[in-house]
């Protein structure tokens, strides 16, 4: 069974649709690349799948329905989005905004434990717990961001442009721990990027928008050889 | 010396009033944008039903008690009915449902009591202390303990609890809380709702000296505003200390000043307001930048 | 189909000419409502000024009014100056208190002007009363209306009528040459894009005071005028809640609407008026109701829901300006990549 399965999902802004008929998977555990060019829709899909955008088709959520059910709602079932740019309160404390990500989360040992967890593994957070997100460097706020969402122990992460704005080193180790998390904890992960390059490496497949709909899929691997697809789609000149 | 201490504790006193209302202000603002001027005229509304209360039998504090609990439902009620479908209209429109409102409750407080002014029971003792040839009764050293406990449960409340914690995320930043699972609208809610306890206790510490009139918070809620823009229209602390500054300013430049004395007593909020708007417009407590509308 | 063809100067006439038939239609005291309801038209459109070209929310309206109230009241009375004398230094006075206002104002975000007017407006009968050996203090100023000259076969009322008649539309005129033609694109270059506008030559913090102004005058007047159909000035009629009702008249009209000045000052006269005739104990309940629920139906404004579903047959051609509203948020993305590249 699929972590996360999308049906003919269409959304827009204003009765105007900007992506059609999407219709996407991501498995328990697997990393999907959901690319294309600037405007063809990435951000809007994301938004649709969480919630916070109206839209029609069906979605399920580790097998579970979850097309009538609020942004809010699908938080706490599991679907965790890391939204573009700062998706840290950045008025809050860096403590504040994983109390903020455990929102939904009831068991209080659960999020002091994971609290610990994610302070262990970015030890930089820990030093910084009680400054506000807002004065964070963009990777620690990219880190925090990731975190803050993991605090559900979502069963899918969907992260728009997390390397936006960050240094080429700083990326790399973000791709390093989100293919962890993949591997060690079965999230699933969607990312959207428009480093198309770098992401096709970590990811296992692969869908690519045009002017609001699927024009591709396929395995990473398949994508990345073919050159033919790269310069059409990607920007990426072989 | 001790004429200026002595108007230094009525100011006080009169200053928990206007803090607590000033309280309300910021919230709703904070949450919402809105000014809420009807704030005044929903609080007398409620404090009309603790009388009530009380006149069928009930015991003071009882009454207060229910009229609390009441005085949130009503601020939620009034959010959901009449605000939250016109949060996205143009700010205008928000100013007339608040006109409205402001016209409406004290027209029910009105046709339901009349205008007649009721004695509203006093909370605390009649007991006066003199310290230093300055008199201090136990009804100013009571509002001013209400108002510091109330203060620190809310503050409490926004920086300990998981639901105070959601009420700033989704005051703060209405886009982002629905990516970590706040229910935005449910959190305004909750906050018009606390926010109109707030005022509801404003009007219930002014009754029994103003006495209780439909008409009661009408200058209340200026030296409020007063109150919310000294301290800056985003921070609660900020709110509860513009009030007792409001407060001192009016009794010291009502005695002291003879051309304002006691007829021209709201030109203090007003000489208040002018002034930090144009020394520190965003208040003593606000950040620069959050004074957007 | 029938195309808009109609040139809003014939419908204004044609509207005016309607007013006009007021007396002889409506018994007694409704034509003194309507008196008043003009002159708080005239206020509205100055509000509209304001609200529409300078985006203020100005709760200092009831201020203008009440001093255009009290100059005509004295200079007429303790001064024996003639109506038109004192009408036109109510006009004067408070364009210039509007400009020395409006340059503070200008400083001020929108919250700001409007709390800070708000008080001002709350401060009216308080001045009133502290400076009491001018303004006889609660005890209020008497005035005597303007009698009909003798060819006229009018009663007093009626006469008074006519003479706001004659004040409002003189002021559509005036808003008219304002708000069309090279004066209105100046206004709207100004409200919508104030830094282009000034690379064009315009003066912004002048346009803006002079809007202040002329607005302010506008309440000047309309003050003066409703005094003399009152007969009578006192701290009672200006009251804070006369710039609420000023600011609630304009916003139901629909702000950028000069017809709307018009219903809204209707509304706000004769709303209160026909709920005391459905329930006297419940008046105020409705009018506070019916407000908030006239913007859960029509928060543009009744001109604009009018507008809307008239616009065919050229009723909206009397609109002031198309309202231009940025989208409240352009799409974060191009935003991004435009930084970044």
């Amino acid at each position: 069974m699929n972590a996360l399965e999308i049906h003919g999902l269409s959304a827009g802004y204003g009765g105007q649709p900007i992506v059609r008929d999407i219709r996407l998977t991501v498995g328990t555990g697997e990393i999907v690349a959901l690319l294309g060019a600037n405007g063809a829709g990435k951000t809007t899909t994301l938004r649709a799948a969480s919630g916070v955008l109206r839209h029609s088709g069906k979605l399920h959520l580790d097998g579970q329905d979850i097309s009538g059910v609020s942004a809010a709602r699908r938080v706490a079932l599991g679907l965790a989005h890391v939204p573009q740019g700062r998706g840290t309160f950045v008025d809050f404390s860096v403590e504040e905004n994983l109390r903020l990500g455990a929102y939904s989360v009831t068991s209080a040992q659960r999020i002091q434990d994971d609290t610990a967890y994610w302070f262990g593994v970015f030890p930089r957070l820990k030093e910084r717990r009680a400054q506000l997100a807002g004065s964070l460097s963009g990777g620690e706020q990219q880190m925090l961001a990731i975190a803050r969402a993991m605090m559900t122990r979502p069963k899918v992460l969907m992260c728009d442009e997390p390397s936006l704005g960050l240094a080429p080193a700083v990326t790399a180790d973000l791709f390093v721990l989100l293919r962890d998390l993949a591997a060690d904890r079965g999230t699933g992960i969607l990312i959207v990027e428009q480093n198309a390059h770098l992401t096709l490496e970590i990811a296992a497949r692969a869908y690519v928008l045009e002017h609001g709909e699927i024009a591709i899929e396929g395995s990473a691997a398949t994508l990345s050889r073919n050159s033919e697809i790269q310069r059409a789609y990607l920007g990426i000149e072989a | 010396m001790t004429l200026i201490l002595q108007q230094l504790v009525e100011g006080l006193a009169s200053g928990t009033i206007y803090a607590a209302l000033a309280v309300a202000l910021v919230m709703i603002h904070r949450a919402t944008r809105i000014v809420n001027f009807a704030q005044g005229e929903m609080a007398t509304f409620c404090v009309y039903l603790a009388w009530q209360m009380t006149v069928w039998g009930l015991p003071l504090y009882v009454a207060l008690a229910i009229a609390a609990v009441l005085s949130f439902i009503l601020g939620a009620a009034v959010f959901r009915l009449a605000i939250r479908p016109i949060l996205s209209a143009p700010p205008e429109a928000i100013v007339v449902s608040c006109i409205g409102l402001f016209i409406g409750f004290q027209a029910m407080s009105l046709w339901l009591w009349g205008s007649d002014n009721l004695q509203f029971p006093r909370l605390f003792s009649n007991t006066i202390w003199t310290i230093a040839d300055v008199r201090i009764s136990a009804n100013t050293a009571g509002m001013l303990v209400t108002l510091a406990l109330l203060a620190g449960l809310l503050a409490a409340m926004f920086r300990f609890t998981r639901i105070g914690l959601a009420m700033r995320a989704a005051a703060a930043e209405r886009e982002k809380s629905p990516y970590v699972g706040i229910e935005v609208e449910t959190m305004l809610t909750l906050g018009w709702g606390l926010a109109a306890v707030f005022g509801f206790i404003a009007a219930v510490l002014a009754a029994p000296s103003l006495f209780l009139s439909p008409t009661m918070m009408l200058s209340v809620i200026i030296y409020a505003l007063a109150a919310a823009t000294l301290g800056g229209w985003d921070s609660p602390a900020g709110a509860i200390v513009g009030g007792l500054v409001v407060g001192v300013a009016e009794t010291l430049g009502t005695t002291l000043v003879k051309a304002i004395g006691a007829e021209l007593r709201l030109a203090i909020p007003f000489l208040l307001i002018t002034l930090i708007l144009f020394v520190r417009p965003q208040g003593l407590f606000g950040r620069s930048g959050t004074t957007r509308v | 189909m029938r195309r808009p063809t109609l040139r809003p100067a014939l419908l204004g006439l044609a509207a005016f000419a309607a007013l006009a038939c007021v007396p002889a239609v409506l018994p007694g005291f409704m034509v003194f409502q309507a008196s008043i309801a003009l002159t708080y038209a005239i206020a509205i459109l100055g509000l509209n000024l304001l609200m529409g070209f300078n985006g203020q929310v100005s709760l200092a309206q009831g201020v203008f009014f009440a001093i255009g109230g009290y100059v005509v009241a004295i200079l007429m009375v303790d001064y024996a100056v003639p109506v038109w004398l004192a009408l036109a230094a109510a006009v004067a006075g408070n364009a210039i208190l509007g400009a020395l206002v409006g340059i503070p104002a200008l400083r001020l975000q929108g919250l700001q002007l409007a709390i800070l007017t708000l008080v001002l407006a709350a401060l009216v009968p308080p001045l009133v009363m502290r400076f009491d050996k001018i303004t006889k203090g609660t005890s209020g100023i008497s005035i005597d209306k303007p009698e009909p000259p003798a060819w006229l076969p009018l009663d007093q009322d009626s006469f008074v009528y006519f003479l706001c008649l004659a004040g409002a539309g003189l002021c559509v005129l005036v808003m008219s040459q304002l708000i069309h033609g090279e004066t209105g694109r100046m206004l709207r270059a100004v409200r919508d894009n104030p830094v282009i506008a000034e690379s064009f030559g315009v003066h912004v913090a002048r346009t803006r005071i002079a809007t202040f102004a002329t607005s302010a005058a506008f309440g000047g007047f309309a003050g003066g005028l409703f005094a003399l159909v009152n007969a009578f000035v006192s701290p009672d009629s200006f009251q804070l809640f006369k710039s609420f009702e000023f600011l609630a008249g304009a916003i139901i009209g629909g702000i950028t609407s000069m017809t709307g000045a018009f219903i809204g000052a209707v509304i706000v006269v004769f709303l209160p008026e026909w709920s005391s005739h459905i329930s006297l104990a419940m008046a105020g309940l409705i009018y506070g109701g019916t407000l908030v629920v006239m913007m859960l139906v029509a928060r543009e404004g009744v001109a604009g829901l009018i507008g809307k579903t008239l616009s065919r047959a050229g009723a909206a051609s009397l609109s002031m300006a198309s309202q231009t509203k940025p989208h409240p948020k352009p799409e974060t993305r191009t935003m991004v990549l435009a930084e970044k590249e």
